[in-house]
């Protein structure tokens, strides 16, 4: 489906959300809802199944129970208006930062336009056509969060985006993470970094054995 | 995007990545020659027997030089997840799949320009009196091994088990084909009557069919979580 012929929408809703592998239950009945102009952070120890929760919102992992709505649909119909950061960078290690970049834009029916923006707002200049392989772990989470900007997705989801970045880069992921509450997005960060949440969290989740403990304003 | 744009966008990020790195055509390339060598060292008597052994060889080298071609193409996807990028974006996974297919195909063709003529050399099979149905012999039997192997690889990206995965579901399913392959060059190599040869080429031509049909359509569901 055309990006164009692809709905908006103003929220998203995830209604009992349950995610087995095997017998281990990684989210045990998740309910949120995700507004517009609206940081989430979501703070949890390792294994609490926040990167799950996360793939589920992405549509890269389906729910063993429960239902999330992007507006009145479900992923298939808005799968290139949701934007994902994850560990992996999803690049092609021996393509370029600038050819991985052209391929996203083609595959959601962008332009260099688009590829300009993005470069030009996370300041990728000086290694975007050197291969992915050679990146240092910063230079990787910036090509990667340029990756899941480039479609200017309704709803963005970032496991722990400031992994590898210097202070510079930090300053940069605030201020473009607050030009998409600008814009009216929706974002969702999954971290540990209580420092990124106290500069951009507008509410945060805390989710402790796949159950969302607390939820607070930030 | 459309499913055809897809499947060419997939194809030429396949082969851009292979142009710059040259690892799949080199490495397989080479294997399938090896191959060809070691068994025209160990089987040959003479150059009647050699001209029957050919197909057995040619065959057993296209298969073994594609699946580790294979292996490589879809450890490709695999590192860094870069296959996520193709499966978040708003296209037709069938359309993932065909471009795949076409690449793979492209390769194997590569290496094959190299290991048909060294083997028709190896075991004396005069070429040139056989070029044309063993083109299509060669065409239809190695599109049947990449539509059948690029399905089943893609389950090799969630699996932990891939390589016992591949032999497992692989090469029982690529057997047909490989089969009507072996001899429909067998019966061409041994003089029979090109009628002979076109049965097992309407058999290959079914499977390639099916298979890619059925590729188009399981694809996007086995790649789902």
């Amino acid at each position: 489906m055309r990006p164009a012929m692809q709905p908006d929408f103003e929220e998203v809703s995830a209604r009992g959300l349950v995610k087995t592998f095997g017998a281990t239950r990684a989210v045990a009945g998740v309910s949120m809802r995700l507004r517009a102009g609206t940081i989430t952070a979501v703070l949890g120890h390792n294994g609490s199944g926040k990167s799950t929760l996360l793939a589920m919102l992405a549509g890269l992992a389906r729910p063993t129970r429960g239902e999330i709505l992007y507006g009145s649909h479900p992923i298939d119909v808005v799968r290139g208006r949701v934007g994902v950061l994850l560990h992996a960078s999803m690049l092609y290690p021996d393509l370029t930062a600038r050819e991985n970049l052209a391929l996203v834009a083609e595959l959601h029916g962008r332009g260099e336009a688009d590829v300009a923006r993005v470069t030009s707002a996370l300041e990728l200049g000086a290694f975007l056509d050197k291969p992915v392989r050679v990146y240092s772990r910063g230079q990787l989470q910036r090509a990667s969060l340029a990756r899941a900007l480039l479609p200017e997705p309704r709803l963005l989801l970032l496991d722990e985006p400031s992994t590898g970045l210097d202070a510079a880069s930090f300053a940069k992921l605030v201020t473009t993470l607050r030009a998409q509450r600008e814009a009216g997005r929706i974002v969702v960060l999954v971290t540990h970094d209580q420092t990124l949440v106290d500069s951009v969290a507008d509410v945060v989740h805390s989710m402790t054995n796949g159950r969302l403990a607390a939820e607070a304003a930030a | 995007m459309s499913f055809a744009r897809t499947a060419y966008v997939t194809f030429r990020k396949d082969l851009a990545i292979e142009l710059r790195t040259k690892e799949i055509v080199t490495t397989t390339g080479l294997f399938a020659v090896l191959v060809a060598l070691v068994a025209s060292l160990a089987f040959y008597l003479d150059a009647s027997r050699a001209r029957a052994i050919a197909p057995g060889v040619i065959w057993i080298s296209i298969t073994f030089a594609g699946l580790l071609a294979m292996t490589r193409s879809w450890a490709r996807e695999r590192e860094n997840d870069a296959f996520r990028m193709l499966l978040t974006a708003p296209v037709p996974r069938a359309g993932i799949y065909v471009g795949k297919v076409m690449a793979s195909f492209v390769f194997a063709c590569v290496i094959e320009v190299v290991l048909v003529p060294f083997a028709a050399m190896l075991f004396r099979v005069d070429l040139a009196a056989v070029a044309g149905p063993l083109l299509a012999l060669l065409a239809l039997g190695t599109f049947g091994f990449v539509v059948t192997a690029t399905l089943f690889s893609a389950l090799t990206i969630k699996s932990s088990a891939r390589d016992l995965m591949l032999s497992i579901v692989i090469f029982p399913l690529i057997t047909p084909s490989l089969l009507a392959s072996v001899a429909g060059t067998r019966e061409l190599f041994g003089g029979a009557p090109i009628a002979d040869v076109l049965d097992w080429m309407r058999l290959l031509g079914a499977y390639d069919v099916a298979m890619l049909t059925a590729g188009a359509w399981l694809f996007g569901p086995l790649v789902a979580d």
